[in-house]
């Protein structure tokens, strides 16, 4: 068999689990040549990094979206935010050429935090869309079950695997073992799938991404081989994966994906050498920092399909705005300034290497804010929220969703606003209209599925 | 259910896997050590020896900077000695330094501490998780200090073995004695550190600020979700709202800094503030009075509900059966257990663990080998095993950089990730090779896979392993390799067997550099491939 040849991932699935059952009875050549088929479909070459590109912005905290898209004109919010409001002197981004459709039947008037002058841009470009009104029934206020709830897309439940993860184990044929990146240091249950085996790699720093053996005391083959070899990677004989603990099979997977996606990581750092826009990339900026890292990589055209990032600090409790200079100084005014630069830098590299069509990008919370503030310049945890969706291929200035009603008698769960538009059909319309998903897929990507699921017009 | 392992189930295999679990392993001779005394003493007697309630952490001081009667907070420390206003060393002011001193003290607390102890000091620090950008640089080390000396006082449990009042900003406690998991949770509800990363500070009856509340019944006490328990006992929004109204007016009151005589009362305290606090009656998670009839009022009164609820005794055993024996418990046990922590043991934590320690599920082959290693043990145990002192201050806070335990900045509120098992979330693909590079700091001083010179060059006075302690030179001998990995094994990977293969590709290795070299360099090559094996992360 020709290992440059696609192989398909359920299958070499299928046969690696059929390897495992019949390894009793089989022949040690046979086991390692089920073997060598897994290893070898997780280093596969797919077609070069030349497919649609989605990057996922999670804004972990619990974005304060009445703060971000906000609804200015509507005496409710001035009220209810008597010092976090913005309005006109603040310098904000007025979205005049058109109004936010509302659940209340009078269209919003929107503007954009003064911070976002890039989305404000992109929206006159045509190339940002926002989704008003997102969430899911029953919303929990936790952030780490609703976390869950967004990463697995099965609101109210345990899930042990995650709507990627899944992506990967349905429709992923011959991926490789980077199919998914996330820049970070620990794993998102998002990219986590139901057996194990996800095709991702989630790392912080590319640099060390790697094998650092420069001693080579003694050494008549590098460290990387020898390791290779004690876990089962190049054994002639040994396939490494233990067939009876799970534990230990999870871990030594895990040494495989590392040992096979340093090794993929590490070739598209160096073929992407330098960026086009590198000089122009903020500092100080740790968004930016690992954004810089994923165009990195899409330059070095590693084969990875979805790029993950995350930016932490949204659980705008206190000091959300600077108690004494005003909405124009404080915790949400930086973070979505960070935003603002990080993903000004990414797309305009994006547009120099000429790949934006190529390109979508979805920001996320796990939830949004209360209507009302808190007594600390701040919001408590909420329920819907807005999303931004990017692309040179996105149909944008358009509004998805209806901007939800303030009002305190629509509030649920102790004044937070109701959603309209459910998270998991911004998902669906992504998986299906981007990266090419059938429908009749979906029911096994999202085996909990909301009554209302039409993908939206956003792609 | 939790029915005493039978004697004649005593093993080697048992001994180590306790070892394992109530601190951080042992050397060869304390695995056999242990085996022999539950041999010849019982089971019990084995148990009763890791259990030793006598840590006081007089060994493990704060600080210098931080044990004076002015400045604990060590803004205005000089190590050159010069008095407060002539201070003329700035250097100190870097809050890195300070950092990195207090992430050592806490790592030198883990590695020389009474085990039990360390272990349940590192369980706390995740469960009870406080983030020092939120503490803020006025109260910050000084906040810290006191909170985990809080944390390392529960960790070792009634040492005094009577109830104390207690110091500090702990003065507003009720009386209790330390080691108890409902008077640690009071506890930590009156510290600095607490106050200030929960937003308790900020939240008056005139302004609630639900951040505390939230989190006291999410993540210290009741949890969420039907994981543990299948009752339908779930709190509401509208308890975590209660709470929140119940922990409102605690303050703290400003430092007096040297330089600033005028300030309120030293040393910096959480205090209660009548004018703000809500005094109405409540109703809080099913009940409309206290058990005596009297309302429902404060903190106090919370706590005191919560501790008295079934989700909360199996929230709790559930947590800690995760973290000392394995990570899926049946419903069942944690029924089971949480019976044993509420109803037999009020909350006591020491004689709970004697329980859990004694069990036969504990001893379950289903438990043995179930848990990933987090990144405290790894660094822990990795040093004890080759009796290696603890690394700079430097290199420690890098290593835990790249393994994702800064312990002053947890990924969230949460803590770190819990012992899952398979799919555990410590295994990022990225600390996993980190994982596999990082043994060779101590065996070839490989010091590039640290990511800077300051780091670095802080190892040049870094002793050298003692090799001929760890791999006597009389096993060196090509002939003697089934020996040297025999006890190369029983130190590094205690209750683990490694494969055919695996020996030989390592002895075709040693072999070989071995007669390149010499003997030496093939021992620290082997070890540094055994610790590189995915079978280490394992315990």
């Amino acid at each position: 068999m020709d290992i440059n040849s696609k192989l398909n991932r359920r299958d070499f699935v299928a046969k690696s689990a059929w390897g495992a059952t019949a390894s009793l009875t089989l022949p040690g050549f046979l086991q390692q040549t089920l073997f060598n088929l897994d290893a070898r479909a997780q280093s596969v070459p797919s077609n070069g990094g030349d497919g649609p590109i989605l990057l996922l912005l999670e804004m972990a905290g619990g974005n304060d979206t009445l703060n971000t898209v906000i609804p200015y004109g509507n005496s409710i919010y001035n009220t209810a935010r008597s010092s976090l409001r913005l309005n006109e002197t603040h310098g904000f981004h007025k979205l005049t050429d058109k109004n936010g459709p509302s659940v209340t039947g009078n269209d919003e008037a929107l503007a954009l935090h003064p911070n976002l002058t890039y989305f404000d841009t992109l929206w006159k470009d045509g190339d940002l869309g926002i989704i008003n009104g997102v969430g899911y029934p029953n919303p929990n206020l936790s952030h780490f079950s609703s976390y869950d709830y967004w990463h697995s897309a099965k609101p109210n439940t345990m899930s042990k695997d995650g709507w990627i993860g899944r992506y990967f184990d349905n429709q992923c044929d011959g991926c490789g073992s980077t199919s998914g990146i996330y820049i970070n240091g620990r794993p998102t249950l998002a990219f986590r799938s139901s057996n194990g085996l996800s095709p991702t790699a989630t790392f912080k720093n590319p640099g060390y991404f790697n094998w650092r053996d420069k001693s080579e005391t003694g050494r008549e083959q590098p460290l990387d081989k020898m390791y290779r070899k004690l876990i089962g990677l190049d054994h002639p004989t040994d396939d490494g994966i233990s067939t009876t603990d799970t534990t230990l099979a999870y871990v030594q997977r895990a040494a495989h994906s590392a040992m096979v996606s340093t090794a993929n990581v590490q070739a598209a750092i160096e073929e992407g050498g330098t960026l086009l826009t590198n000089s122009e990339w903020p500092t100080g900026n740790g968004l930016a920092n690992n954004l810089k890292v994923i165009a990195q990589l899409i330059k070095g055209k590693s084969d990875t399909s979805i790029y993950y990032a995350r930016q932490g600090g949204y659980d705008t409790h206190n000091n959300q705005v600077d108690v004494n200079l005003g909405p124009l100084a404080g915790r949400h005014f930086n973070l979505l300034d960070d935003l603002n630069g990080g993903l000004k830098a990414f797309i305009d590299e994006m547009k120099a290497q000429g790949i934006w069509d190529r390109v979508v990008i979805l920001t996320f919370s796990e939830f949004g804010r209360k209507v009302i503030q808190n007594g600390s310049s701040g919001t408590d945890h909420g329920a819907a929220e807005s999303l931004f969706v990017m692309g040179g291929q996105v149909n944008g200035n358009n509004y998805y969703g209806l901007y939800p009603d303030l009002a305190a008698d629509a509030r649920v769960k102790r004044n937070s606003m109701d959603f309209n538009v459910d998270f998991r059909t911004v998902y669906r319309t992504l998986l299906e209209k981007w990266m090419g998903v059938p429908p009749s897929a979906m029911p096994n990507i999202f085996p909990s599925q909301p009554v209302n699921f039409d993908p939206l017009a956003f792609l | 259910m939790l029915d005493p392992l039978p004697q004649e189930s005593w093993s080697r295999r048992a001994a180590i896997h306790l070892l394992n679990r109530a601190g951080f392993g042992g050397s060869p001779d304390e695995q056999e050590a242990l085996f022999r005394l539950g041999e010849e003493s019982g089971i019990e007697a084995a148990v009763d020896s890791l259990l030793e309630t006598s840590e006081d952490w007089s060994s493990q001081p704060w600080p210098d900077w931080a044990l004076r009667d002015k400045d604990p907070n060590g803004d205005f420390y000089d190590p050159d000695g010069n008095t407060e206003a002539a201070n003329s060393n700035s250097n100190f002011r870097n809050q890195g330094i300070r950092r990195r001193e207090f992430t050592r003290w806490y790592f030198a607390s883990l590695k020389e501490g009474q085990p039990l102890a360390a272990k349940l000091l590192k369980f706390f620090t995740d469960h009870f998780a406080i983030d020092s950008a939120a503490i803020g640089q006025y109260y910050r080390f000084i906040g810290l200090l006191r909170y985990f000396e809080i944390l390392r006082k529960h960790a070792a449990g009634n040492v005094a073995g009577q109830d104390a009042p207690f110091e500090g900003d702990e003065r507003l406690v009720p009386d209790g004695h330390y080691g108890n998991f409902r008077t640690m949770v009071n506890h930590v509800s009156w510290s600095i550190a607490m106050v200030r990363t929960l937003d308790l500070y900020v939240s008056t009856n005139r302004s609630i600020n639900e951040n505390f509340g939230r989190e006291l019944l999410e993540l210290f006490t009741l949890g969420v979700g039907d994981t543990f328990t299948n009752d339908n006992d779930d709190y509401t929004e509208e308890d975590v709202g209660t709470a929140a109204e119940a922990f409102t007016g605690r303050k703290i009151y400003n430092y007096r800094y040297p330089n600033n005589t005028n300030n309120g009362p030293y040393p910096a305290a959480v205090w209660q503030n009548n004018g703000l606090r809500d005094k109405s009656a409540k109703s809080f998670f099913g009940n409309e009075a206290m058990p005596g009839g009297a309302d429902i009022v404060d903190g106090d009164d919370i706590i005191e509900l919560i501790f008295n609820s079934t989700r909360c005794a199996k929230h709790l055993s559930w947590k800690l059966w995760r973290y000392f024996a394995s990570p899926n418990p049946s419903k069942e046990l944690v029924a089971a257990l949480a019976l044993r922590f509420r109803d037999t043991h009020d909350y006591e934590i020491r004689p709970f663990l004697k329980d859990i320690f004694l069990s036969q599920e504990f001893y379950d082959d289903s438990a043995i080998n179930s848990q990933v290693k987090d990144a405290g043990d790894i660094l822990t145990i990795l040093e004890k095993q080759l009796e290696a002192p603890l690394v700079s201050k430097d290199a420690i806070e890098d290593v835990m950089q790249q393994l994702g335990y800064e312990i002053l900045f947890p990924p969230s509120i949460a803590g770190w990730p819990e012992p899952d098992g398979d799919g555990n979330t410590w295994l990022a693909t990225g600390s996993m090779v980190f994982r596999m590079n990082m043994p060779s700091i101590w065996s070839h001083r490989n010091f590039d896979v640290l990511t800077n010179n300051r780091v670095r060059n802080s190892l040049d006075e870094y002793p050298e392993v003692d090799w001929n302690s760890i791999a006597p030179r009389e096993l060196r001998t090509i002939e003697n390799f089934p020996l040297l990995i025999d006890a190369l094994t029983k130190r590094f990977l205690p209750n683990k067997t490694l494969r055919k293969s695996q020996i030989r590709t390592l002895y075709q290795r040693y072999s070989a550099i071995s007669e390149q070299l010499d003997s030496l360099e093939g021992v620290k090559e082997l070890i540094r491939l055994l610790l590189a094996l995915p079978e280490y992360q394992l315990q």
